[in-house]
């Protein structure tokens, strides 16, 4: 047996850019274990959120994350909207569909972009990157921010979209999908991707649901199951098929979030098309009553869980966030031994890790 | 209100999450809340494939030991851990134990997540 | 050679980069930028420093004041949509970096600005 060594990976590593350590026991070159160690990033965003009055939550649950911020504050107003229960108006539900899909069309852009920077396809980056700046300049034309969208409100959403707002996003969107599917097809087919890709980082179909994963992740093992599914807000109007890969590799899951990629545009026009005319939020009858509710939402990165419990206060009783990558992370325990040192990286990127995320 | 959830005791919650394990649920998470002497546990799974959400909970004083669920599912590891460190959960026979260092450092708060005197009084007189 | 379509179009489209100090990006109209009060027409209720998330607004009842901590403002514009007097605009420009935690002080219904610094670090115009 060659002498064992334990590497730490991370918490500052050039492909990670967020903070978390791997400890890496490796035989020469090979892995053969795993610890991952999180708590760089613990914020207690779930304690101050009870401190809070609920509608202040909002702008906090935004921080949780970066990249998909708007599901994050959206998801919130939803849990609290169970509470009473509070129907929310119709165009809202749509507009709350388009900029999650928006969120969710930048944040695989970016994480195609860091994928293939993993991987020194530097150019391909630099493309994933620029047509994401068209993306997140219409997030600023509807939301007003570039990322920070806070456009959700307890019982619908802040801002309206208009028309001429509308026929310019679907121009951007167009072009975009254009633009992605060719670069799309370009990474799914390199030589060299498939070289570092295939067979890396495998995890089963049932390894997958025994470790609990969710997202893109969960189903490029295969598993059909996408939160959308449940037809929240107007996905159940729209036709919404999710998407999956059987390998269970990390090309599965680049072309499981490439295909993504492209539906959440479709999806976005589609949405433009059936939107309704309407008011855009309902109004919540005093502070959210003495109860319990949990919502699931799918964000980029996968199943987006909340739990929030009322006591008939300003404050929430308890608010408890579960991220996708907090279910995520197991899997690594699984992908990791077996592998190549100089393929981590791109494992560990191959679940979009969002640790601030994780650990709230 | 939380659909289909099921309140069992402490002692049979390896039992019940056998079934689930039995049946290829997927784990979800778990949530913890604080009700003063006492600390509500929440487990959620999911029958994978699928978007069918159910939950077991228990209820235990606090101080009282939890058998840990990691031997069936080792994804529960990390939910447990922090329970563990920001409850103060006594769970026993963890897998992976992280020793109360998982989220917090040696200098940070004990036990945030649990109620201070402020917060009960507040919910107290409020709403009325 | 699958790429050959993408490089030939960015050889002939120009650059997808501004050159920035000489041609700055103009903001969208509804941008969040940063806030600003009308002090003419803002009477001081307190609605905008009640509902602020961030605890950036303080209002001095008092001496009129109407405090801004620009640091701690995150522009989620609830002070402006709560506002019943449409007292608090929201410029579309950012504010500049500043190294001081200042404060800007603004007097409703007073007329004319009155600055003070919390630092002797210069605050720049509203």
């Amino acid at each position: 047996m060659a002498p064992r060594t334990i590497t730490p990976f991370g918490p500052q590593h050039p492909v990670l850019p967020e903070p978390i350590q791997l400890k890496l026991t490796l035989e020469d070159e090979k892995v053969v274990d795993v610890l991952p160690a999180i708590g760089y990033g613990h914020r207690g965003i779930e304690k101050a959120c009870e401190l809070n009055e609920y509608p202040k939550n909002i702008y906090l649950c935004e921080r949780i994350c970066g990249i998909c911020s708007a599901i994050h504050g959206m998801t919130y107003c939803d849990v609290v909207e169970k509470l009473w229960p509070l129907e929310i108006p119709p165009r809202a539900k749509y507009l709350r569909t388009i900029w999650a899909e928006m969120s969710r069309t930048h944040s695989h852009l970016l994480w195609l972009g860091l994928a293939v920077d993993a991987l020194g396809f530097e150019s391909m980056f630099m493309q994933y990157w620029r047509i994401r700046e068209k993306v997140l300049d219409i997030l600023e034309m509807t939301a007003g921010h570039r990322v920070t969208q806070s456009v959700a409100v307890v019982g619908g959403v802040r801002r309206d979209i208009d028309d001429d707002q509308k026929k310019h996003c679907i121009e951007v969107l167009k072009d975009v999908r254009k633009e992605a599917e060719a670069l799309n097809n370009v990474l799914v087919n390199d030589y060299t991707v498939k070289a570092r890709t295939v067979g890396k980082g495998v995890l089963s179909y049932d390894q997958a649901i025994a470790l609990g994963c969710c997202g893109p992740h969960l189903r490029a093992s295969g598993v059909k199951e996408d939160c959308r599914q449940l037809g929240y807000w107007a996905y159940g109007d729209l036709s919404f098929e999710p998407i999956t890969a059987p390998g269970g590799d990390t090309y599965s899951r680049v072309a499981v979030r490439c295909g993504e990629l492209l539906q959440a545009i479709d999806l976005q026009l589609e949405a433009f098309a059936k939107m309704p005319e309407g008011d855009i939020a309902a109004k919540p009858k005093g502070s959210p009553p003495a109860n319990e509710a949990a919502t699931r939402i799918e964000q980029p990165r996968g199943e987006l869980f909340y739990y929030a419990k009322g006591n008939g206060t300003r404050n929430l009783e308890r608010l408890r966030v579960r991220t996708p990558t907090y279910a995520n992370i197991p899997s690594l325990l699984v992908m990791l031994p077996g592998c190549e040192m100089a393929d981590v990286a791109i494992i560990v990127l191959s679940i979009d890790p969002c640790i601030s995320c994780t650990e709230r | 209100m939380i659909d289909k959830l099921k309140e069992i005791s402490k002692d049979q919650l390896l039992a019940e999450v056998k079934k689930y394990a039995d049946s290829k649920a997927k784990f979800v998470t778990g949530s913890c809340n604080d009700l003063g002497d006492k600390l509500e546990v929440t487990y959620y799974f999911n029958a994978s494939p699928g978007m069918d959400m159910s939950a077991l909970r228990f209820v235990v004083g606090k101080g009282e030991e939890v058998p840990s669920m990691t031997g069936i599912y080792l994804t529960a590891v990390l939910i447990e851990n922090e329970m563990k460190e920001l409850f103060g959960l006594k769970v026993k026979d963890l897998a992976i134990d992280f020793g109360g260092h998982m989220m917090l450092a040696q200098d940070s708060p004990v036990l945030p997540m649990l109620k201070s005197e402020d917060q009960k009084a507040a919910a107290q007189k409020g709403g009325k | 050679m699958s790429m050959l379509s993408t490089v030939v179009s960015n050889l002939f489209g120009g650059p997808a980069t501004l050159m920035y100090p000489v041609k700055p990006r103009e903001p969208h109209a509804r941008t969040r930028g940063q806030i600003a009060l009308n002090e003419s027409l803002c009477d001081g209720c307190g609605n905008c420093a009640r509902r602020c998330p961030a605890v950036a607004i303080e209002i001095v009842k008092e001496k009129k004041q109407w405090i801004l901590y620009p640091d701690r403002c995150i522009i989620c514009e609830v002070c402006a949509d709560a506002c019943n007097r449409n007292a608090i605009e929201v410029l579309p420009k950012w504010r500049t970096p500043f190294y001081k935690r200042e404060q800007i002080v603004f007097q409703s219904k007073g007329g004319k600005e009155v600055k003070e610094k919390a630092g002797e670090c210069p605050v720049e115009e509203v």
